[in-house]
């Protein structure tokens, strides 16, 4: 048995419905005889409570599936289903609006770079989120940052500016960001590369815990290998073409 | 603190360029209409040195300086309106100045009642200068133009109209633009015009009422009965029509409007290319925001939001500088007359012009694309 066949069986809390489904995925760049694919006919599913890493070489196609499963990047061909409050709906034939209001209900982000603005304050940067996300009351949105940056073991920090801390502590501050409206899909690229591996592991376990305990489905783009037994699921992306890969056995 | 002012005051090195020329516009807006105001204020000084509360003159008479002779009777139709406490005669016209050296000076006197209750007489004057313009030929004019009308020069005799008159004082605050105030009495201007004043006339009646707010109405009724014959103004109603009617006239409200128009131009366009560049060194962190589904309005609020700042801090810095400035420009004899109509036009035009930069500024906001952020 392949220790990701177990890690499935493992996390009983997981449905068996995919909660995002990625189906023949083509995507291509460039015109005439600079065109070149990016996905061919690329299908994966990601399963709530589910952490996937998806690896491969750079200009493999990996930040593109990413964008376009998140609602970033539309596909040339191929549908998007996405589980919005119980209903598959194809997140590429909603309008423009639909979409946005699709990402502000349902989608977390991490980037390699942290992307906090400067002025703001750790607390800020969650409450502004909340705010101008949701139209959260000033009062809910600051208890909620409150709570998530206490979890994050910020909660010292709330008060600093970017400046003031740490690599780790500002991705954790970004991962704050991402999950403090609760979000059903994280999508991770390089969220580790910037760090050391004590600080990049800190941050792949918050991930991990947001799938877990949250019963978020996290997709994470990386190369780093390091990571791999602390995912559920792991994808190899190669020109192209989408394979999944059994995780090495502890 | 809303992120914005918090976004502007943790950057404020970034954003001090498009705060100082908000800060320049807003100066040079309100020094030239400052500039302006105060210049064409000395149109209106023998209407501004008086303690009337009316003037009565020739219908449809422009500005002070450009009154008709009118018939001395009108006096009773003056003193006959209840509410008029004292009315009295006031000559003034156009005169050559003939220099004592030789060289001749157009002036404009100014021949009013020297009475202890007059309401003609110069606020500037004192009583000892009031009794020495009784004596004929007599005049007093502002220090600045002694030189200019050549009394400086002890030897010679001055002349108005070809008769010999005396200098017996001179007074601060009634600086001339063109032709130089000439102050008298009634009786010595009509000496000195002779018929350029017709017997019996005058150019103004002047009157003191009861009160301000009677003045208004009295004002009105004469108008009403006697409007085709005569002009009636209040006196705060004379002063603005004189300088109006220069301002215009002059076509310098245009010259005006264009330095002003320059001031915000060249604002606009430094405060909307400042406004531009730190919101698109702040693209990452807007570009997260779009990710999360925040609507790109929210991101417009802000820069839009930061641009209203940039105007108010740039604003406040201009005020001093403006008061410093006001105060040099003293120095050198220019009255810069920064009422608070100027302030508050100033106010308004910066900051609607700092918005605008805002709203130019927002073509960064609309090239922000969340698909930047993936590598």
């Amino acid at each position: 048995m392949t220790r990701d066949e177990g890690q499935s069986m493992r996390w009983a809390g997981s449905s068996s419905t995919p909660s995002l489904k990625g189906v023949n995925l083509v995507r291509t760049f460039g015109d005439g005889t600079a065109r070149r694919a990016a996905l061919h006919e690329v299908s994966i599913e990601l399963f709530p409570g589910q952490i996937v890493q998806l690896m491969g070489p750079s200009g493999s196609g990996k930040s593109t599936l990413l964008a376009i499963l998140s609602g970033l990047l539309e596909p040339d061909s191929g549908q998007v289903l996405a589980d919005d409050d119980g209903v598959l709906r194809d997140v590429w034939q909603m309008t423009g609006k639909e979409r946005e209001q699709y990402r502000r209900k349902h989608t977390g982000f991490i980037f390699q770079g942290y992307n906090l603005f400067p002025a703001l304050t750790a607390r800020q940067q969650l409450e502004i989120v909340l705010r101008w996300g949701e139209g959260a009351a000033t009062g809910d949105a600051r208890r909620r940052s409150d709570e998530m940056l206490d979890r994050l073991g910020l909660g010292k920090n709330k008060h600093k500016k970017p400046a003031q801390l740490s690599g780790g502590e500002k991705q954790r501050v970004a991962i704050g960001r991402a999950l403090v409206k609760n979000p059903s899909f994280m999508f991770a690229d390089e969220p580790t590369s910037a760090l050391d591996w004590e600080n990049g592991q800190k941050v792949i376990e918050l991930l991990r815990d947001a799938a877990h305990q949250r019963g978020a489905s996290v997709l994470c783009v990386s190369h780093d290998h390091r990571i791999l037994p602390f995912v559920d699921v792991y994808y190899h992306l190669d020109d192209g073409h989408l394979e999944r890969r059994a995780l090495p056995v502890e | 603190m809303s992120y914005a002012l918090q976004t502007l005051w943790h950057e404020r090195q970034r954003y001090a360029s498009g705060v100082l020329a908000v800060t320049f516009s807003a100066v040079l807006i309100a020094l030239q209409c400052g500039l302006l105001l105060g210049l064409f204020k000395i149109t209106s000084i023998p209407v501004d040195n008086t303690t009337a509360d009316l003037w009565v003159g020739s219908q449809e008479v422009p500005s002070v300086d450009l009154g008709k002779p009118i018939p001395e009777s009108y006096l009773s139709r003056v003193a006959g309106m209840s509410g008029v406490d004292h009315v009295e005669l006031y000559v003034a016209h156009f005169a050559n100045f003939t220099k004592p050296a030789g060289g001749t000076e157009l002036c404009y006197l100014l021949g009013s009642s020297l009475n202890d209750d007059a309401v003609g007489t110069p606020v500037v004057l004192t009583r000892e200068q009031c009794d020495s313009l009784t004596m004929p030929n007599a005049i007093i004019v502002d220090e600045s133009d002694v030189k200019r009308l050549g009394l400086d020069n002890p030897e010679g005799k001055a002349k108005i109209n070809g008769k010999d008159v005396t200098l017996v004082g001179t007074v601060r605050g009634l600086k001339s633009l063109a032709a130089p105030w000439v102050l008298c009495s009634t009786h010595t201007a009509r000496h000195l015009l002779g018929f350029l004043m017709p017997a019996d006339h005058v150019t103004y009646l002047l009157a003191r009422c009861t009160s301000p707010a009677r003045a208004k109405e009295v004002a009105a009724e004469l108008h009403s009965q006697y409007g085709t014959e005569m002009g009636v103004y209040t006196s705060e109603e004379f002063s603005l029509r004189s300088r109006k009617y220069w301002l215009f006239r002059t076509k310098a409200g245009i010259a005006i409007g264009y330095a002003a128009l320059l001031g915000l131009v060249v604002g606009a366009v430094i405060t909307a290319q400042t406004l531009y560049s730190a919101t698109a060194a702040n693209a990452k962190e807007f570009a997260i925001l779009l990710a999360l589904g925040v609507p790109r309005w929210r991101i417009s609020l802000m820069v839009l939001g930061q641009s209203f700042w940039v105007g108010v801090i740039g604003i406040l810095l201009a005020y001093p500088a403006c008061l410093g400035l006001k105060y040099g420009a003293k120095q050198v004899g220019a009255d810069v007359d920064l009422r608070w109509e100027v302030l508050l036009g100033t106010t308004v035009l910066t900051i609607v012009m700092a918005i605008v930069s805002g709203v130019f500024a927002l073509r960064s906001v609309r090239q922000i694309e969340p698909m930047t952020l993936l590598r």
